[in-house]
């Protein structure tokens, strides 16, 4: 993971951070949140919990994040991304 | 073998449950008694899961139709509404549901679900269009955005602010906005503010659909849903509904004042390529509807009992998703309790629906009892009786004292 740039790393830190935070409450195995992490799988987040994630991150960065960009398999280091991209188009 | 490995943790999940007691997704009903009675694993049951509002599918007129129809018509269509599946009783149920929300247009579809994958599909080009879905409208409304491709956004449930910024940050690229609402959820039995939905959508220049499956029949002055309650029935712009329900059969159908609403019959695949809905439905649909415009007790009845019932939950200090309505739904905290929970009301001799996450809206489980106006003070004095005995030994379905 090339993550090490200065600049995108204090940035992408307070999303992953936010994420991690939301995820937390939901954590029961107590599994250590990494990038890789994947929700559904490694979490056992269901799938609408995901998306009730979603939109605390969309309220919080007023920003949309259109459910067709949320896919069942995803990790937190790739909604991290994937909210990256739209903060940049609509930020 | 990849493909069915994904199964593996579901399917150890619901045979597990079978394995704990009796399973609440493989439930037959072995004879059916009558409106609300039926033999499952044997015992006579009170039915309190299944959502015959007004208690229609024993009519007598409906049934009488159906014979009539069947023995006139025969068994089936055989083809879709698009090609050889449109009768002379479509195109006349079509005219009776239009004229009785008072809307211009109706089409009918081969279900709810259908109709509403229909509605959504067959109005929406992903190359321009965007919809925006409640939070907890129900799989068909989610299915009908994945089948139209097109970007889908969801905002918090019944929250016509949450809705309004996520329409306000839209991309100005959208030609059209199609927002989802329902009238009556059926998890909680909470309605929505279609009103507040109305303006607010409209004021973005977006259109309205509200699907009414469960309120059709059942809410405002003349059982023409929540929209008639709410006095907007002439303002929203898309009404889905369904033949299962108040009306007993099996169908659903799209109405509107819009007229380019007829445009659903060649631009909506979901009305092109599955069959009609049979004669005999329809024929039944058709009575049954005609009966409850003719019947408003029906709808009295249905809610005296609903009131009776939620009074007392609410006494023995059940944990309620919300005030009075057809469907009455107990919280419980784990998937575990409402397995139990449920299990102990069907050994009572009723059954309700177990919904479980994620199927619900939030993290709780529940239970969710469906009214009938075809509910006996006999069937109710033994939903009351078991809810009663279920307080007791489950204290975790109790407000906290
Ligand atoms: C809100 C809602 N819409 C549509 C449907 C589907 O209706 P049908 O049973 O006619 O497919 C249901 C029923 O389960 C529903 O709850």
């Amino acid at each position: 993971m090339n993550m090490q740039q200065s600049g995108i790393q204090a940035d992408d830190d307070l999303v992953f951070r936010r994420i991690c935070a939301l995820l937390d409450p939901l954590n029961k195995k107590g599994v250590k949140l990494t990038r890789d992490v994947d929700l559904v799988a490694d979490l056992e987040v269901d799938s609408v919990s995901v998306l009730d994630i979603v939109m605390d991150i969309e309220d919080h960065y007023d920003i949309s994040i259109p459910v067709n960009t949320i896919s069942e398999t995803m990790t937190i280091g790739q909604l991290v991304d994937a909210i990256h991209a739209i903060k940049g188009q609509q930020g | 073998m990849s493909l069915f490995a994904k199964f593996e943790k579901t399917a150890a999940l619901y045979n597990s449950l079978s394995e704990m007691g009796k399973n609440p997704f493989t439930v037959v009903m072995e004879d059916v008694l009558g409106p609300t009675r039926a033999t499952i694993k044997g015992r006579e049951t009170v039915l309190a899961g299944t959502h015959n509002y007004l208690g229609q599918t024993f009519e007598p007129k409906a049934i009488a139709a159906a014979k009539k129809a069947l023995d006139a018509e025969g068994t089936g269509t055989t083809g879709s509404r698009f090609a050889n599946g449109t009768f002379s009783g479509h195109k006349r149920l079509e005219r009776e549901i239009a004229d009785f929300l008072g809307l211009g247009h109706c089409v009918v579809f081969s279900t709810g679900y259908v109709a509403n994958l229909g509605a959504i599909a067959g109005l929406i080009d992903p190359s321009e269009d965007v919809v925006l879905v409640d939070a907890d409208c129900h799989a068909c409304i989610y299915d009908g955005c994945t089948l139209s491709g097109a970007e889908t956004i969801r905002f918090r449930h019944n929250d016509p602010e949450s809705l309004d910024k996520r329409l306000g940050r839209l991309d100005p690229k959208f030609k059209g906005k199609l927002v989802c609402i329902e009238g009556m959820y059926s998890m909680y039995g909470d309605t929505a503010p279609v009103k507040e939905f109305v303006d607010v959508a409209h004021r973005h220049g977006a259109l309205l659909l509200v699907d009414e499956a469960h309120s059709f029949g059942v809410y405002g002055e003349t059982g023409r849903g929540v929209c008639e309650a709410e006095g907007v029935i002439d303002k929203i712009d898309f009404y889905t509904g369904t033949f299962s329900k108040a009306l007993a059969a099996i169908g659903g159908f799209v109405a509107s004042n819009h007229k380019e609403a007829e445009y659903l019959r060649f631009s909506s695949r979901p009305y092109k390529f599955t069959a009609s809905p049979s004669p005999a439905t329809i024929a039944s649909a058709s009575a049954a509807l005609a009966n409850i415009k003719a019947t408003p007790a029906l709808k009295a009845k249905l809610w005296e009992n609903a009131n009776r019932l939620h009074a007392a939950l609410t006494q023995y200090g059940l944990k309620l998703a919300s005030g009075p309505a057809p469907v009455i739904s107990v919280l419980l905290p784990t998937k575990e309790e409402a397995f139990a929970a449920w299990n102990f009301l069907l050994d009572q001799g009723v059954y309700v629906n177990m919904a479980i996450p994620p199927g619900t809206p939030g993290k709780e489980s529940l239970l969710r009892l469906a009214v009938s106006s075809a509910h006996t003070k006999d069937d109710i004095d033994r939903l009351v009786a078991a809810y009663g005995a279920m307080a007791e030994a489950f204290p975790s379905a109790r407000v906290a004292a």
